[in-house]
């Protein structure tokens, strides 16, 4: 579930809003409909990684990885696949973590309230 | 605790956020850049692309159709002149915006804006040089001519219609890697990159070396070593030319010299790089009986390339050729009736003035025996990350004084402290002019009324036409001065040393239809010394322009192909003239086994810069080491900045005069002869190589040991393009050297049908993701060149067209 919402709502508005509207996604499902602490982590991981990776592959391929290739040079890591990884999974731990901050600040928001 | 938390869980995105979303020192924002959807991923172009585009656009007047043939070379077809220039403003900042806007800040001292307070040298530089001052004034000149005003203005239109259309996912590479934006065009931009073009070609000053050299050795030995007109030469307008003029009356040479400032910088050798070939020869000489036309200007190569070719189409008007992105027009071409090319000439447009202030507050100077007011303007220089810089900049009438504190930066090296500028670059101008009526020229009359708008910097026009005309002219806006004006640095205190006039442009050197059958330039000197006029003491080397016209004198039945292969011509004057004097100089006794090899291979060496050549290898390193132990002793002095003199005069001195005193080093107590210093220098050069390159063998080809290859503009690594193994050198026709050579080879066929064949390293597109960026590097490599496709109409099916676009006026 949390994964399917953040890979559909991250698809459609970053191709309006920038990239970091993954975080606010990401915190706001988890936020509103995370179950566990892990799932909160590892779903916006799973969803963002394979959409970032399925998107930048989707440009990628059919340019035979000229660009990818250069800024692997630039980024002084020789092999594209390194970049395409580095993308994918610096995106899935932003959104993981955010995701799994968004579910601990609604358990802290309950607990507060039920401590009040 | 809980609050606590709460606080940590909002915080956590929020720092990731921003983290991801900055640039640190030179670290892209990570994410920003990463991320597929508006990172670089969506700047990777798909390969295979047919675009049929409708577009509607505010700035268009009518309908405009623009066609893009398979190497990505846009043909603009335009109902009016508007039309086609705002057309090519929009394509060409389709292709090259980043490029356009960086070069412009660049030149207009603004790259600390973007990069940070690390290149505030450069801006203090530009804006105390005068560009942007410069820039000013020559906008007024082209604002005050309807026609380059309207081209402009309609340049510019374009540009911003295509910056307006970029999203965030679009914008080019660069700016996410940088981490800045586009910002609206203006028409000082576009005399901005003119400005830079007259930088880069004829900001070239020696005066403040050849002055030390003068307070240094005196007078005999200075002109002795420095010559006024060379030993070897072949100059562009041939000798016994008449001039059908009654020249200005020459102004006289005043009094004495000036007194000299000196610095703390080291002795440089003369660079040479910056030059160029073009050539015209007439239908008497080719097989088809119509002219062709060569040209190949020589720059600091770069990615994205340095031209971008278009075709113009319009109501009076149908041209090919390359286009400076950032200006409009075409600025090397061809249209059915003529064509045209450039290459620098040397003049001495630029002199410093050493100026008498009246005290520190710089705000009085003397001048004709009184005191005169400075002007001010201040240079607001914006830095990324820090506090805006005021730089206050003084100007005579002279121009700007430069510097008052010798700053920490290469380029400013030879600008002497307290001197104030003068430069043809600041004043008012008109180039556009020129290239508006040589796209649209259709004969020599058309030719000789096109240059007199031209100033600045000032080039060997090239001209060949249908009618079987050919011609060239070196031409600008020269000052009249006396002899060696501006040789030395000038008394700014005395109106003798002004600049008095200029040499009207109808008396700038020009010849047509010379008996030869020929013209060309390479930069050497524009005439003999018979010309009444000077233009500067020193041009480049000869060789060159020997070459060439050694070559096209023995040639006939002249095609196409036999001026392609002279552009790749790597044989070297400077080896004939040099290696029959000195290998027999070589002790060969006293050599050991490496040694011996690299001699026997240097004694069979028939004079190419072949890329498999070693030999080319061992006299490159040879000759310049050799140079260097002649005169590195009496040049070289600490706080004395000097210059080495001529390869020339070097030449001249070591087959004419092999005694020279100079040949001695001054710092060793025994006596040197030539013959230890060729043998030294043959030792070291091939020790060198040995240590750099291994054993010999195949490392030591001259293709790799110079290591040719075009480096990005920003120089970021991955997007150059490879080490490309190919011949050439510096003095020979292919002037190929490490990151400096051909920026365009262009050779036009005249007649009833005008056939255009071109190459530059790169490709049309500035986009590293795009198959478009450097796809004409191994062509150009290889020496060859591609048919350029001159379109007769829109329809025309004799080429391949891979997209269009058609805009019309929304």
């Amino acid at each position: 579930m949390v994964f399917l919402i953040i890979i559909i709502a991250s698809f459609l508005l970053q191709m309006v809003l920038p990239w970091w509207v993954v975080i606010i996604i990401s915190f706001a499902t988890c936020g509103i409909v995370g179950k566990t602490g892990k799932i909160s982590f590892w779903q916006p991981f799973l969803a963002i990684l394979f959409l970032w990776i399925g998107m930048a592959l989707f440009k990628s391929i059919p340019n035979n990885n000229i660009l990818a290739t250069r800024v692997a040079e630039m980024l002084s890591v020789n092999e594209w696949p390194i970049v395409l990884a580095v993308t994918g999974i610096l995106g899935g731990l932003v959104a993981g973590i955010s995701g799994f901050c968004g579910y601990q600040f609604r358990k802290s928001m309950i607990h507060t309230k039920t401590t009040n | 605790m809980n609050k606590l938390k709460t606080f940590i869980c909002i915080i956590i995105p929020i720092v990731l956020a921003f983290a991801f979303n900055t640039k640190f020192g030179d670290v892209p924002p990570l994410l920003k850049f990463l991320n597929p959807f508006t990172g670089f991923w969506q700047n990777a172009e798909s390969t295979s692309i047919t675009i049929e585009k409708k577009l509607a656009l505010k700035g268009a007047h009518n309908k405009i159709e623009i066609l893009f043939d398979d190497k990505m070379v846009p043909h603009v077809f335009a109902q009016n002149d508007h039309d086609v220039y705002y057309a090519q403003g929009y394509v060409t900042a389709m292709h090259r915006l980043w490029q356009m806007d960086f070069q412009t800040r660049f030149a207009a001292g603004r790259i600390s804006e973007v990069v940070g307070v690390k290149a505030i040298e450069v801006d203090r530089y530009q804006r105390r040089m005068g560009m942007v001052y410069g820039a000013e004034n020559s906008l007024k000149g082209m604002m005050a001519d309807p026609k380059s005003k309207e081209m402009l203005l309609a340049y510019t239109a374009g540009i911003n219609d295509y910056i307006r259309s970029l999203s965030r996912a679009n914008l080019p590479l660069e700016y996410k890697i940088l981490d800045f934006k586009p910002e609206e065009w203006t028409p000082l931009k576009c005399a901005l990159l003119l400005k830079q073009m007259s930088a880069v070609l004829a900001m070239g000053s020696d005066e403040f070396y050849m002055t030390n050299i003068l307070k240094k050795y005196g007078p005999e030995i200075t002109k002795d070593l420095f010559p006024d007109y060379p030993f070897k030469e072949s100059p562009i307008i041939p000798v016994g030319t008449k001039w059908d003029f009654n020249p200005l009356p020459i102004p006289a040479t005043p009094k004495g010299y000036t007194e000299m400032m000196t610095g703390n910088v080291k002795t440089v050798e003369k660079v040479e790089g910056i030059g160029s070939n073009n050539w015209a020869v007439s239908g008497a000489k080719t097989v088809s009986g119509s002219p062709i036309l060569a040209n190949d200007p020589h720059l600091d190569l770069t990615l994205p390339s340095i031209w971008y070719q278009i075709q113009l189409h319009a109501p009076g008007l149908n041209s090919y050729g390359v286009s400076l992105p950032g200006a409009p027009g075409i600025t090397i071409g061809f249209n059915k009736d003529i064509a045209w090319g450039v290459t620098n000439v040397a003049a001495d447009v630029l002199d410093f003035y050493q100026i008498k202030f009246k005290d520190n507050t710089h705000k009085q100077y003397w001048y004709n025996n009184e005191w005169k007011n400075t002007s001010v303007r201040y240079e607001k220089i914006k830095i990324k990350g820090g506090k805006d810089e005021i730089d206050t900049v003084y100007y005579t009438h002279h121009g700007p004084v430069v510097y008052f504190q010798k700053p920490a930066y290469a380029r400013a090296k030879n600008v002497p402290i307290g001197n104030a500028l003068r430069w043809i670059a600041h004043d008012q101008s008109n180039e556009l002019m020129t290239f508006y009526l040589l796209n649209r020229g259709k004969n020599y009359d058309d030719y000789r009324k096109a240059l007199t708008f031209y100033t600045a910097p000032a080039q060997n026009f090239i001209f060949a036409s249908a009618e079987d005309d050919i011609a060239i002219t070196p031409n600008g806006k020269f000052p009249l001065k006396w002899k060696n004006q501006g040789k030395f640095i000038l008394d700014g205190t005395e109106p003798s040393n002004d600049w008095q006039g200029w040499i009207p442009a109808a008396q700038n050197p020009t010849v047509k239809n010379p008996p030869r059958n020929f013209v060309s330039s390479a930069n050497q000197s524009s005439t003999d010394p018979s010309y009444p006029y000077y233009i500067n003491w020193e041009f480049a080397p000869y060789e060159r322009g020997q070459r060439i016209n050694d070559r096209l004198t023995a040639m006939n039945k002249i095609t196409v192909d036999s001026m392609r292969n002279l552009q790749a011509d790597s044989y070297s004057l400077v080896a004939e003239n040099l290696l029959p004097t000195i290998l027999p100089l070589v002790n060969a006794e006293q050599l050991n086994a490496s040694q011996k090899e690299a001699y026997n291979i240097t004694s069979k060496w028939k004079y190419y810069f072949n890329a498999n050549e070693i030999a080319a290898s061992v006299f490159d390193l040879w000759s310049k080491k050799l140079t260097e132990s002649i005169w590195n002793d009496d040049f070289t002095i600490a706080d004395i900045p000097m210059r080495y003199p001529s390869r020339d005069r070097t030449i001249e001195l070591i087959t004419k005069d092999p005694k020279s005193k100079w040949f001695d080093n001054v710092k060793t107590p025994q006596i040197e002869t030539l013959a230890d210093l060729v043998n030294s220098s043959f030792k070291f050069t091939v020790d060198s190589l040995e240590k750099k390159f291994g054993p010999i063998g195949k490392d030591w080809n001259w293709g790799n040991v110079k290591g040719t290859n075009v480096p990005h503009l920003a120089k970021i690594p991955g997007f150059g393009s490879k080490k490309l193994l190919i011949g050439g050198s510096k003095s020979t026709v292919n002037a190929i050297s490490e990151t400096n050579g051909p920026s365009w080879r262009m050779v036009v066929e005249l007649g009833k049908n005008v056939k255009g064949h071109g190459v530059y390293p790169g490709g049309q597109s500035g986009n590293p993701g795009s198959p478009f960026y450097d796809n004409m590097i191994d062509t150009w490599a290889q020496g060859k060149l591609n048919k350029l496709f001159f379109m007769q109409a829109a329809d025309d099916k004799s080429g391949k067209i891979i997209s269009t676009y058609k805009i019309s006026k929304k």
